[in-house]
């Protein structure tokens, strides 16, 4: 029971920071807390306190950290969401319980995780057809060509296609991996692998390709073709992966560059956004600004002006964070992910079978992907990319699937425990 | 082969967060080294709003009264406009602050107390809502406005300016400067007062550059005295005329002959012929030093925006223009502050104090935050020629050309200037001090293309003494 009192512990302590920051939001801008805010993370902290007792009675004993981790991203992403627009504020809470439900059933569900892997190509056609739903029928929200509307349901599916791509990518490889690291061909002085086992990296590529044309969608183009390339070098070892998959994505970027107006604009916009800091480079230079006004300390919750930023809930939720909490707040949260991505590559490390141990470093390689994306896209340290920031950004659907997500990893860190016992 | 995956997940691993690491380290820079930059970026919106929704403090003057007040806005809850009482008449002096065209004058010079936002606390970050500044600063000018008011009349409708200073202290008492322009209504009229001809944005008091012509005698002539090149008894003679070497001729107005006059004659009747042969006897090395001694190479504090005398090259001089030199021609030229303050060298025992505009600086609550003092900026003359000039420029309005200054029962001292230029008429300029034997006022007065003078120049330096004197 060492690791629930832990994880009780953690969540105390994250549950109270989100508790402080709703507190001097609704303080600084209504003047008092009020029952349907207070009533929410009430509401909130006896749903992460459920789930809690839930586990830790019925004998589930995964990785102590995940839950408040997630705990205390969501409720800072709920703080900010309250400070900005309260209607989402509620919204997210909503969809956050839905989170904490996905969370516990696919804890679960993913007791074995080893008997997915006999669905391989189911759970990877379903990962594709997710990506090409939105290929052929996105939607546009928002500036996000990424929406899937169903009859009254609204989703993004790419938020969901990572966690079936990963278990395929994992189920495909753990496989196969003696075959990938060894099966070689020489071409003169080159080392490649064979063509049949490039097929799959070249069919990621082109899907990746043709995300980044038709959907003008850089950061899932880079997701999903990143994180193949990273699997197949951990499951094979062989860097030649790396560095194909680097040469492929770079040859294809460049070609696009030239090729497509809208590529060419990304990318002048980050090598020099003060050219046109009214026009292509507002939204990266109204973060800039609000990054540089919050300085070290920040202006404070609720001082800052994140509304000058366009598509601040989402996307840009991070400059927020650097506004108004500082460098302070903004290191805070780097470093959270930072642990959270350690703890995922630590329970990939001990996890039982080649399978989970792959899956689980397919999830802790996607997760540093999207953070490295979306915050190194608003501070400019990389071209700007639409995605979330895992827990912390408005969405239903990326909220639901990374709870999933977490899910996951709560299972395969339990099992080694298990194991172990 | 299980070792051989876990070391391939670990390579990634370290890769991966040390990307991220990276990335911290880069944010860090953004937030902790760019943050005055990108602050301070005139596109940063973020200063603007949170100066709107803070009342500016007040600009008064030295009795109290509002020259630029922040009051609530009707139209917009929680934000604040700028109102300017006296309008166009300290235009110059307030300047204007405008979202879209900036800020000019003090409230350009001072909007960091103005705003309060260099208020010590705003470092602190979040832990500045404990104390929270909720308002401004206020600033108190030494500009008197009831003579800012009769100054900007006097002027009427002509171009020109006016500075008052007070001798003993150098505080500015008035700067008027013409055309003027509404300050609360910059924006809505900017295109017209931008593209105005006769450049109304301008403060011709501090960055109008003027040829001083003759006003620039009683310089020449504390230099001839101190120099030892003239006595106060020594005599000149003028026929009119002067011939400088084989081709070039200084002429009177008029080609009036002075006769066998003193220098306190000369100068009551302002004989160019005299002050051309004392340049010339001065000569280009001491003439020089003498522009040095009364400051002219010296920048004044950079919060009075003043624009750079303009000297000739002494080294290149002909003649001729040594000669014009003399008569406050040639190529120099100055602005209407300077002469105020090469007047107060007499008013004040040859010590030229350091002129200034803003008395301190106070918090809401009233407590002072900045104070300014009287400060000696250079001595140029002795207490003992000083003097002798200041009695020689009370001859010139008692008994020559600047008798349209005289007060009843109250001794001015003065000299008039006519000063020639490429743009039409002569500037007509003034400058002296009342009551001569104990002054409370020292006064420069252009009036750009005014004419003479004794004619135009005069009679307006007269109206803001009575006020200053009433």
């Amino acid at each position: 029971m060492e690791a629930g009192k832990q994880e009780r512990k953690l969540l105390l302590i994250s549950g109270l920071i989100t508790g402080s920051g709703i507190l001097t939001v609704s303080f600084l801008v209504k003047g008092s807390l009020d029952h349907a805010t207070g009533g929410t993370v009430a509401g909130i902290w006896l749903a992460f306190l459920f789930v809690h007792l839930f586990l830790r009675t019925t004998g589930h004993t995964g990785d102590p950290v995940l839950l408040p981790v997630a705990s205390v991203l969501t409720g800072l992403g709920l703080t900010l969401l309250l400070r900005l627009n309260s209607d989402l504020f509620f919204l997210q809470a909503l969809w956050l319980v839905v989170g904490l439900a996905g969370f516990l059933g696919t804890v679960v569900l993913f007791q074995n995780p080893g008997r997915f892997a006999g669905y391989k190509y189911v759970l990877g056609g379903i990962g594709l057809i997710l990506l090409l739903s939105t290929i052929l029928f996105g939607v546009d929200i928002g500036g996000h060509r990424s929406w899937i509307i169903v009859g009254p349901i609204r989703f993004q599916p790419s938020e969901f296609a990572k966690l079936f791509v990963i278990l395929f990518l994992a189920a495909y490889l753990s496989e196969r991996r003696e075959v990938i690291a060894f099966a070689t061909r020489r071409y003169g002085p080159l080392v490649l692998p064979q063509p049949r086992f490039i097929a799959p990296l070249m069919a990621v590529w082109m899907l990746a390709m043709v995300m980044l044309v038709a959907q003008r969608d850089l950061g899932s183009a880079l997701l999903y073709f990143g994180i193949t390339v990273i699997m197949t070098y951990m499951a094979s070892g062989r860097f030649t992966y790396i560095a194909l998959g680097a040469f492929l994505f770079l040859s294809g970027s460049i070609l696009c560059y030239f090729l497509y107006s809208h590529v060419q604009v990304r990318v002048d916009i980050w090598l020099d956004p003060w050219k046109d800091p009214n026009g292509k480079a507002y939204q990266i230079v109204q973060s800039l600004f609000a990054l540089g006004s919050g300085g070290i300390l920040g202006t404070g919750l609720t001082y800052g002006y994140p509304k000058m930023i366009p598509e601040v809930h989402t996307d840009f939720i991070f400059a927020v964070i650097g506004e108004e909490l500082g460098f302070v707040g903004s290191a805070a949260v780097m470093l959270i992910y930072l642990l959270f991505i350690y703890r995922a590559f630590r329970i990939a490390m001990k996890a039982v079978n080649p399978f989970s141990t792959l899956v689980a470093s397919g999830l802790a390689v996607f997760l540093a992907l999207q953070v490295f994306l979306i915050v190194g896209g608003v501070t400019k340290f990389f071209p700007l990319t639409g995605i979330t920031l895992p827990w912390v950004s408005y969405g239903g659907s990326s909220m639901v699937a990374n709870f999933i997500l977490l899910g996951m990893l709560y299972a395969i860190s339990e099992v080694r425990r298990n194991h172990e016992k | 082969m299980k070792n051989d995956l876990l070391a391939n997940i670990r390579r990634t691993a370290y890769v991966l967060l040390g990307l991220l690491v990276i990335l911290i380290i880069y944010i860090s820079y953004v937030q902790i080294f760019e943050q005055d930059f990108l602050k301070g970026h005139s596109l940063n919106r973020r200063n603007i709003e949170a100066a709107a929704t803070i009342p500016r403090g007040k600009i008064l003057d030295r009795n109290g009264e509002k020259l630029a007040v922040s009051l609530p806005s009707k139209d917009e809850k929680g934000r604040f406009r700028r109102e300017y009482p006296f309008g166009s008449v300290a235009a110059h002096v307030v300047g204007y602050d405008s979202v879209q065209y900036g800020k000019a004058g003090i409230e350009s010079s001072l909007n960091g107390y103005l705003s309060g936002m260099n208020s010590l606390e705003r470092s602190f970050g979040p832990l500045a809502r404990l104390f929270g500044t909720k308002t401004g600063n206020d600033v108190v000018l030494t500009i008197d406005t009831s003579l800012q008011t009769i100054a900007y009349q006097a002027l009427g409708n002509r171009r020109g300016a006016v500075v008052a200073l007070d001798p003993r202290t150098g505080a500015i008492l008035a700067m008027v400067s013409k055309p003027s322009f509404n300050p609360a209504e910059l924006s809505a009229q900017w295109d017209n007062i931008s593209s105005s001809k006769d450049a109304p944005l301008l403060n011709r008091a501090v960055q109008g550059l003027y040829p001083p012509g003759s006003i620039l005698k009683i310089m020449v002539a504390e230099a001839a005295l101190s120099e030892r090149i003239a006595t106060a008894n020594s005599f000149f003679d003028c026929t009119g005329s002067l011939s400088i070497g084989k081709d070039y001729t200084l002429s009177e107005d008029n080609h009036t002959a002075h006769g066998h006059l003193s220098l306190k004659e000369a100068l009551a009747v302002s004989c160019n012929v005299t002050f051309g042969r004392l340049a010339l006897d001065l000569g280009r090395n001491k003439m020089e030093k003498t522009f040095e001694r009364y400051g002219f190479v010296k920048p004044l504090p950079a919060d009075l925006q003043e624009s750079a005398c303009k000297l000739p090259k002494f080294n290149n001089l002909s003649d001729g223009d040594l000669a014009q030199l003399g008569i406050g021609q040639a190529s120099l030229l100055v602005t209407p502050l300077r002469m105020a303050m090469l007047a107060d060298v007499f008013a004040n025992r040859g010590v030229m104090m350091k002129p200034f505009l803003v008395q301190k600086i106070v918090m809401a609550d009233g407590s002072v935050i900045e104070q300014y003092e009287p400060e000696k900026w250079i001595s140029p003359a002795n207490e003992n020629l000083a003097n002798q000039v200041a009695a020689m420029m009370i001859e010139v309005v008692e008994d020559g050309t600047g008798s349209a200054a005289q007060i009843r029962g109250i001794k001015v001292a003065g000299k008039t200037g006519t000063a020639e230029n490429p743009h039409g008429d002569p500037h007509a300029w003034f400058i002296g001090f009342a009551p001569a034997d104990n002054p409370q006022i020292v006064l420069a007065v252009i009036v750009e293309n005014g004419g003479s003078g004794g004619g135009v120049a005069a009679p307006i330096a007269r109206k803001i003494f009575l006020q200053a004197l009433h």
